[in-house]
């Protein structure tokens, strides 16, 4: 675990995605349908912090958003799988911080995470047309802001906590 | 004495020139006579408008419309209860508990509300929640101050419905769309579109006699029994305020 995570107050941040989707800003979502913003926070965070760091805060994610929704669904097992890989792929000598290899990861890390919910709804005997629906309209979403926000993020952490590996 | 042939003698022309006025005024009584008073009618409702009943008058007479109906609906109210209590039905004694919607999530992969009351005023799990046009679901965990609402749409709300009409029962499952499905267990049940759906009657989960929503379409095909897609009443999008039905101590 690298220089991000000993930051106490950059560790606080993750508080925002539980904050995020609970006040879900309507001008934020396409076809009713709001951004992963667990995806969103925890791209950045473990390109910059590494696999054990990103696995970590996607566990962290997964049990503060799980405590946020009734119900048996989980995204817990994808957050802490797409924070493990997202922190090996930033461990890479050149640096993801390209617009369109965000907004890439971001849409696979959001079809997967969507996936996995719409699979665990038919294991629940939950399943709905309205799953693919949600899946497309969220995936395309997150895409589409993880560009600009993830790189912000990126740029944040560089900034606001020196020695940083990249 | 005056000649037989001096009374025949025509008016002057002169005479008739000074009368011509006079017959204009009587020429436009006798249209006032024929058309009976049209013109008088039209005149007095442009002079009288400023003085017309305005919308005031319409709000009282629609108070007392809902007077009204609020009395008659108290009195059948009341009614159910006794007979209810006679059946040893659900006694349905509750009080309602105004909330305000802090947290709205209609669409996605979960459909729930969060609502800034708790276990502190009185809610429980399992407490229906109301909005104006009727059921819109329920509490489904509760934090001192706030509690968790599933939606009707949810995939995973199953709710007992009544259709009156038909008098069957019906189970309402959640699509995660803003149209839960109605499915039925018997064949042949005879629901149309524009029926009405509530809660049963004889629902212990529910407060019975909620309404729930409008049947939009029906499946006669489906297997093994009919379904239909529901239109619910209550639209979760729009509320701000929600009434949580709480079990009486």
């Amino acid at each position: 675990m690298s220089g991000l995570a000993r930051q106490r107050w950059t560790l606080a941040t993750v508080l925002v995605v539980p904050l995020l989707v609970l006040a879900a800003p309507a001008p934020l979502q396409l076809a009713g349908v709001p951004p992963s913003w667990a995806v969103l926070w925890l791209l950045p965070w473990a390109l910059m912090d590494g696999p054990l760091s990103g696995a970590l805060l996607g566990a962290v994610l997964g049990l503060l958003l799980d405590s946020l929704h009734p119900g048996p669904l989980t995204q817990l097992p994808v957050l802490v799988l797409l924070g493990w890989w997202w922190g090996r792929l930033g461990r890479r000598r050149a640096p993801i911080e390209r617009s369109f290899s965000l907004g890439l990861l971001a849409l696979l890390g959001t079809a997967l995470l969507g996936a996995s919910l719409a699979l665990q709804q038919l294991v629940w005997g939950l399943s709905s047309p309205a799953a693919v629906h949600t899946l497309l309209a969220q995936t395309l979403l997150t895409g589409l802001l993880a560009p600009m926000l993830c790189s912000l993020q990126l740029l944040l952490w560089r900034q606001l906590v020196p020695g940083l590996r990249r | 004495m005056q000649s037989p042939g001096r009374g025949l003698r025509l008016p002057s022309l002169r005479r008739l020139r000074a009368a011509w006025p006079w017959v204009l005024v009587l020429a436009a009584l006798v249209g006032v006579r024929l058309s009976k008073g049209a013109f008088l009618s039209d005149a007095y409702a442009l002079l009288s408008r400023p003085f017309w009943p305005g919308s005031a008058q319409s709000e009282w007479l629609r108070a007392a419309q809902q007077l009204d109906q609020q009395t008659r609906l108290d009195q059948l109210e009341a009614d159910n209860r006794r007979l209810r209590e006679l059946l040893e039905l659900q006694a349905g004694s509750a009080e309602l508990l105004s909330a305000p919607v802090i947290s709205r999530q209609v669409q996605g992969w979960w459909q729930q509300l969060v609502i800034g009351r708790g276990s502190l005023q009185g809610l429980a799990s399992g407490d229906a929640v109301l909005a104006p046009g009727g059921l819109l679901g329920r509490v489904v965990s509760v934090t001192p101050s706030t509690a968790t609402v599933t939606l009707l749409t949810d995939t995973s709300s199953r709710v007992g419905v009544w259709v009156g009409r038909v008098r069957h029962h019906g189970m309402l499952v959640g699509q995660g769309s803003d149209r839960p499905l109605l499915r039925f267990i018997q064949q042949d049940v005879g629901v149309r579109p524009g029926d009405v759906v509530t809660t049963s009657p004889a629902s212990t989960l529910l407060p019975p006699n909620l309404t729930v929503g409008v049947v939009q379409s029906v499946n006669e095909q489906a297997v093994p029994a009919p379904e239909a897609v529901v239109q619910l009443s209550a639209p979760a999008e729009a509320i701000d305020w929600v009434q949580v039905r709480i079990k009486a101590p």
